[in-house]
């Protein structure tokens, strides 16, 4: 075996390679981690949102899209009365028959943002068990509770949706009552409105939809209340299923990132092989003379692995410092919440494999090239 | 039993339908500490001889055996195993590693067997001492003379106590004096270390250091006249 102290001077021969190689691994790890990133952000805050406990009951044909969806007042009470085995606390049945409604927020800076808004009675509480308040109280009428995270989606500070501010919406001026946080889930990045005021400024009389929360009762006995009831057309679906369709929404957009982080990516990794080509083309008499000395092409090729590694593992590693960083907890708004950027491990080694993959698989091409042609023609190269 | 015993050695090169034959049906006897010059024309094909001798190439057909032992019938990876424990390879540009300091270039060989570092420190400083340039034992390749680095490159070849140096214008990149300092080291490796070497050379003075001086002209060693 070659020293490895050959492996590690070589690596600085060329300190405008050298800084290509680094930076170009760099930024291809770089990239891979912030795509697998978002992507698990995406899925991981779609994935939370839904419990497979809780099912949505939506007007018949919108069960794409709640927004769309209306639900008659009166739904609520059929529910409650003819299904059994859900939750309860204290006597109240976990059903909430809510509004949810995508609509400008102006806040009180006077930016106007679209904004998720839901309206609820307190007994929603019962059914998003992931919501906590962490100050003030529950919106009363002619105020609101904000999630941690709805002034991301709205593009402001969270000063400006701080306890006692105001907001406004249809020129109507609300207080902001409490602040909830619901980890991890897209409710964090929504306004709770109290739901008899959102009906009257959004002028509507129906519901948006009922979502319940199942104790013993199962999801078949949701389903066959709304074929019994069809005169409600009403349309069931489990919570976690919903939120997983709308996963199935941002796949193209998921895509896209995967796109662009390959593209991008190629051009590094070509440049980089391009590089590698010239520099180890450069030496192959030399290492036509370690083989002349006895070293086998084994070892050679070994010792050129080593040096490219040295070379990727320390762009990994920076890559890994941008992305704590500038990535790490990041958090993203996107149309139905906001996600956040976590270095998970799983990222991590993801990073780390394709350092080790651009080091020793990369290599090779070069390497072999380098290595090929036969001994007495390699010594006369100059 | 000579030391280099080289019968009907023949080595053609086909690329596609053409072929070269830079050596045909050749036959030398070399003895063990022997110091034997070749000279020739250009493209008379002494590298050629000195590879095959070297173990660096295969013949295409013929017996070539060193100290006993027929090395044409070696695969790569036992000619490679061979060259590390039997030759010595000394080339016109020196070849030494830039990136590595006299002493690192002089242990490369060492390395490919089981000393210690203290024992390769040891042989190490006796090369060197031999090519006086135990002052320079820490300099890189770029910091030496043209000399200088012939003389480590000499020490990196005797190094590992090989019975074979092989030499391919050892002194052709050399001014004069420096050159001369070369052969002297090669003439005492032959005489005092009982080193056989195989110099190729076109300088007919170098040529006078040797030994027996051989000339080959298109493949064939045109007269062998013993000196
Ligand atoms: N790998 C090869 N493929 C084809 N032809 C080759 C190869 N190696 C050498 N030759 C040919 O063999 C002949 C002898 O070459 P060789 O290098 O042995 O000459 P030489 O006597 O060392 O010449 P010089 O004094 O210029 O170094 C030349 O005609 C050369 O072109
Ligand atoms: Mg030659």
């Amino acid at each position: 075996m070659l020293p490895f102290t050959y492996a590690l001077r070589n690596l600085f021969r060329d300190l405008s390679r050298l800084a290509q190689t680094v930076g170009g691994s760099a930024l291809v790890v770089l990239l891979l981690i912030a795509s697998v990133a978002l992507n698990q952000g995406m899925d991981s805050v779609l994935s939370a949102s839904g419990s497979a406990k809780n099912v949505i009951l939506v007007g018949k044909g919108s069960e794409e899209s709640i927004e769309r969806s209306e639900v008659h007042l009166d739904a609520e009470s059929s529910v409650i009365t003819s299904i059994r085995g859900l939750e309860e606390q204290l006597g109240t049945p976990a059903v909430s028959g809510e509004i949810t409604y995508q609509a400008p927020i102006r806040t009180a800076s006077g930016k106007e943002d679209q904004a998720l808004l839901r309206g609820v009675l307190e007994k929603a509480l019962l059914v998003h068990r992931s919501v906590r308040l962490l100050e003030g109280h529950f919106p009363a009428p002619g105020e609101v509770m904000v999630g941690k995270l709805a002034h991301r989606n709205l593009g402001v500070d969270a000063s400006e949706l701080a306890l006692g501010q105001r907001i406004y919406f249809e020129n109507e001026a609300l207080n902001v009552s409490g602040i909830f946080t619901a980890p991890g889930t897209v409710l964090e990045s929504e306004i709770w409105f109290d739901r008899n005021d959102l009906a009257s400024l959004t002028q509507r009389d129906t519901l948006s939809a009922i979502t319940l929360r199942m104790d013993n009762a199962e999801f078949d006995d949701v389903h066959v209340f709304t074929l019994q009831r069809n005169d409600l057309e009403l349309a069931a679906i489990r919570e976690d299923v919903y939120y997983s369709k709308l996963g199935a929404f941002y796949q193209p957009i998921k895509v896209m990132i995967w796109v662009t982080a390959a593209l991008v990516s190629a051009g590094a990794i070509f440049g980089g092989l391009n590089t590698l080509y010239a520099a180890f083309a450069s030496r192959i008499r030399e290492m036509a003379t370690l083989q002349s000395i006895g070293y086998t092409r084994g070892a050679l090729l070994v010792s050129l692995i080593q040096e490219s590694l040295l070379a990727t593992l320390t762009g990994t590693l920076l890559a890994f410092l941008i992305a704590y960083f500038l990535l790490d907890g990041r958090t993203v708004p996107f149309s139905v919440g906001t996600f956040t950027l976590i270095l998970t491990p799983q990222v991590i080694l993801t990073g780390l494999a394709a350092g080790i993959l651009l080091g020793t698989i990369g290599t090779l091409p070069p390497a072999i090239r380098c290595l090929s042609p036969s001994l007495p023609k390699a010594l006369r190269s100059s | 039993m000579a030391f280099i015993s080289i019968r009907s050695l023949t080595k053609s090169y086909t690329k596609g339908k053409t072929s070269v034959t830079p050596l045909e049906n050749l036959s030398l006897d070399v003895p063990q500490g022997e110091f034997l010059a070749l000279m020739g024309p250009s493209g008379s094909g002494k590298t050629t001889l000195l590879n095959l001798i070297a173990g660096i190439d295969t013949p295409s057909s013929g017996q070539l055996e060193i100290n006993g032992r027929n090395i044409a019938d070696l695969s790569q990876r036992q000619l490679t195993q061979w060259r590390a424990t039997h030759v010595g390879y000394i080339f016109q540009l020196y070849h030494l590693v830039p990136v590595l300091s006299a002493y690192e270039n002089i242990e490369l060989p060492l390395l490919l067997g089981k000393l210690t570092k203290a024992e390769r420190r040891m042989k190490i400083q006796a090369a060197l001492d031999l090519v006086d340039l135990s002052d320079r034992a820490h300099h890189r390749p770029a910091e030496l003379s043209g000399g200088q680095e012939q003389r480590v490159a000499i020490a990196r070849a005797i190094v590992h106590h090989p019975e074979l140096l092989v030499a391919d214008e050892p002194t052709g990149d050399l001014d004069r004096d420096s050159a001369d300092s070369i052969l002297t080291l090669l003439q005492q490796l032959a005489t005092e270390h009982g080193k056989t070497i195989v110099m190729v050379t076109h300088d007919p003075k170098a040529a006078q250091a040797a030994h027996r001086t051989l000339h080959l002209e298109k493949g064939q060693l045109i007269n062998n006249p013993r000196q």
